[in-house]
């Protein structure tokens, strides 16, 4: 009898699993993508709507945009998930994180899902502009899939300009026509700088980007692209990048001093007190709708070569995925980042497309037409290279971006300051290390 | 003896079950949301997390945690933000409260005023102070230079930058201590005050001898909110500095929150955590017993 009542209960409660699975294999794949806004909050609602069209595409699936607040709280939020068991299928995540995530195994390589497409990873990866294929792509297997990109950007005032005397139709190129441009632009009134020829933002995050984009400019690399237990800072390219931000600062008085927040370079620069700035493309939708001057764009002037960091963001895979969920996840990364949805968003929200083929579509051909200042962001991406990303990339960063403030605060020197920023990066990725580069056979 | 003794333990029995089930609902949600995630964090201390595998590292977490420079400014920071930030603000709460204890329709508008910056969520009074520091066009430049003041860049200068966000707490805050001193106030006796003017005290001997006697009790009180304050608000850090310039802001729950999310070592965070609980707990079982004691003294007076 008992055996009977038990042999019953199986049997219903294997009934009521097929029914379940048959249920599911109905209903739509449910699937959620984290997502953070770093520019502002209209983005949420064009990131529902692109949603809401992708699930009316897709009668088999249904994504949920989930809003997961800043870059860095994305990451705390999407390591919850991966710790709680229910990772979302895909996470907008900032480009220079994709290296620490696959060293720690948190993200999985999506090169099967683009085999099984019928794809190579170089095909797949050749719509891309090929400057964005560094920080996308770990260790030879592909970690992202670029979504929404960025670069440094000169940004200069036209008025200023003239009434300087210097020709708007010729932007300084190099270090020497940025500090001599700098020099006519800075205005004082005795002791008091009414304003500055050139800000750049040196906060924590930003800093160490803008510090990227002058140490490239001055033929260095900063990282070891290739192999995430390296970083570059006691070399001459950074000794000499930071060298001329800090006589910017010191010498020629011509950029304010102590750490300066981009919000502030962006403000001041928008009020007139600063005639030029190295912020990043992300900012050209605020400034073109906010200032009240002519405005123009440029690269990054060099003092070697013309090289500037990508920034920006990829969408990337967590591990724990079940089978239904990294397929319904692909289709989405898949969609998102073609050439139609990936114009759509660059134009929503400033950022370029990393897709090449969107600038071959005819909205974003009359798009650039009628903003040139877009087109010159895209044009610097030939010279575009990796972000830096490491083993605990924001910490290593965060290291030299302490010594940057000190330099900029006038409490230190460019010498001093680097070597004890490498001293606190090797320190920070020695188990890295030891477990990478320094594991050696044993010889005895 | 035995008849008592029996007698005795039905009338203890309910009565400590009754307790225990009118506790229960709180003692439920205390042990699952605090007790627990405690017990979690102590386990935490003692363990390394690195490519999604936990290992035993014993006291290998605080031992990294003394020896990294960056805890100990942060203590630093924390100790000077702390005596820079309660003094000052209780100082202030006080002289308010006295200035606007009696109740006229002046005074309840200013009280009113007072009390506003407490009404601003942390992380909006920080948002708008970002932009009254901002160095040149912020509204505190702007008015300095209508004065003839060169400003600061006040929070880009590792200098300067804590003393700024400790101005922004004391404003967030006195109006909040404020409350507790008018409150006190209120309790003192009238009689008190008559009893001190019969004997020819002055003002200032009346505020010496009557006033802050009474008020003992709230002081203390305040004083240790205070202090809790001190370590446990950290919106403005967040928001305004990220600890920066050069960690000269840093404070001790912003270092947690660097150890945990920037550089994912969750051992190191959760003994920073441990640490400073272990210090706010001190700190409040020595304040809290100094203020029964004094209490109890007066009593037995």
């Amino acid at each position: 009898m008992t055996f009977h009542w038990l042999r019953q209960a199986k049997g219903a409660a294997l009934g009521a699993a097929l029914l379940a699975g048959i249920g599911s294999a109905q209903a739509a794949t449910e699937i959620e993508l984290f997502f953070p806004v770093p520019v502002d909050g209209k983005l949420a609602r064009d990131m529902a709507a692109m949603l809401k069209e992708f699930n009316e595409k897709h009668p088999e699936i249904r994504a949920v945009p989930v809003y997961t607040g800043s870059y860095d709280e994305t990451l705390i939020k999407t390591r919850a998930a991966i710790k709680a068991g229910k990772p979302p299928a895909a996470v907008i995540m900032s480009a220079n994180f994709l290296t620490d995530l696959a060293i720690e195994e948190e993200i999985q390589p999506l090169d099967p899902l683009i085999e099984a497409d019928g794809k190579t990873p170089d095909a797949f990866m050749g719509q891309f502009f090929p400057a964005l294929h560094g920080n996308a792509i770990v260790g030879g297997k592909v970690y992202g899939v670029p979504f929404h990109n960025s670069t440094p950007l000169l940004y200069y005032n036209v008025d200023h300009f003239k009434e300087a005397g210097l020709d708007p139709e010729k932007p300084p190129q190099t270090w020497d026509e940025l500090l001599a441009a700098a020099k006519k632009l800075t205005k004082r009134e005795g002791e008091r700088t009414t304003r500055w020829g050139i800000m750049a933002p040196s906060n924590y995050d930003y800093g160490g980007w803008i510090l990227q984009a002058l140490t490239m400019s001055n033929g260095g690399l900063w990282f070891n692209s290739e192999y995430g237990g390296e970083v570059f800072y006691d070399t001459p390219s950074m000794l000499g990048a930071l060298t001329f931000w800090s006589d910017l600062v010191h010498k020629a008085k011509v950029h304010p001093a102590g750490e300066q927040k981009g919000p502030g370079v962006s403000t001041a620069f928008l009020s007139g007190q600063a005639s030029m700035m190295l912020l990043s493309t992300g900012s050209l939708t605020h400034v073109r709708d906010n200032a009240k001057f002519p405005y123009r764009v440029a690269f990054v002037p060099r003092n070697l070569r013309n090289a500037v960091p990508i920034g920006g963001a990829s969408l990337v895979q967590p591990v724990g995925l079940d089978e239904a969920k990294r397929k319904a996840g692909w289709t989405l990364i898949k969609w998102m980042t073609g050439p139609e949805k990936s114009g759509w968003w660059s134009r929503a929200t400033g950022y370029f497309a990393p897709n090449m083929a969107a600038y071959e579509t005819p909205e974003m051909r009359e798009f650039l037409g009628k903003n040139p200042d877009a087109k010159i962001a895209v044009d610097q991406l030939r010279f575009a290279g990796p972000w830096f990303a490491t083993y605990k990339t924001v910490a290593v960063r965060k290291t030299i971006e302490d010594e940057l403030q000190a330099v900029l605060s006038g409490k230190k020197t460019p010498k001093e300051a680097l070597a004890a920023a490498q001293k606190g990066a090797d320190e920070l990725m020695r188990p890295y290390v030891e477990q990478t580069a320094l594991k050696l056979p044993a010889t005895n | 003896m035995a008849v008592r003794r029996r007698l005795a333990l039905p009338a203890w029995r309910p009565k400590g079950l009754l307790g225990l089930a009118l506790l229960a609902p709180s003692l439920v949600f205390l042990g699952l949301f605090t007790y627990w995630p405690v017990l979690q964090v102590l386990w935490q201390s003692l363990h390394a997390e690195a490519r999604r595998q936990t290992v035993f590292v014993g006291l290998g977490n605080y031992r990294a945690l003394f020896a990294d420079p960056a805890f100990a400014a942060a203590l630093v920071n924390n100790l000077v933000y702390a005596l820079g930030t309660v003094v000052p603000s209780l100082v202030l709460a006080l002289g308010f409260a006295l200035a606007l204890s009696s109740s006229t329709r002046l005074n309840a508008a200013l009280r009113a005023i007072l009390f506003l910056p407490v009404l601003i969520p942390l992380v909006a009074a920080s948002s708008l102070f970002l932009f009254i520091f901002l160095p040149q066009v912020g509204l505190l430049d702007h008015y300095l230079a209508k004065l003839g003041v060169q400003g600061a860049n006040w929070l880009g200068d590792p200098d300067v930058a804590l003393w700024s966000l400790m101005g922004l707490t004391i404003w967030k805050n006195a109006g909040y201590y404020m409350l507790f001193f008018l409150a006190g106030l209120q309790g003192i006796p009238e009689e008190s005050y008559e009893a001190a003017r019969l004997d020819g005290a002055n003002s200032w001997q009346r505020l010496r001898y009557v006033t802050l006697p009474y008020l003992r009790p709230t002081l203390s009180f305040v004083a240790v909110i205070a202090l809790l304050n001190v370590v446990t608000q950290v919106d403005h850090i967040f928001i305004l500095t990220k600890g920066g310039p050069s960690d000269s802001t840093n404070l001790l729950l912003f270092y947690v929150y660097q150890q945990a999310v920037e550089r994912y070592d969750l051992g190191k965070a959760a003994a920073a955590t441990v640490v400073s609980l272990a210090l706010l707990l001190a700190l409040s079982a020595t304040s809290l017993r100094r203020m029964e004691r004094r209490t109890d003294a007066e009593e037995a007076r």
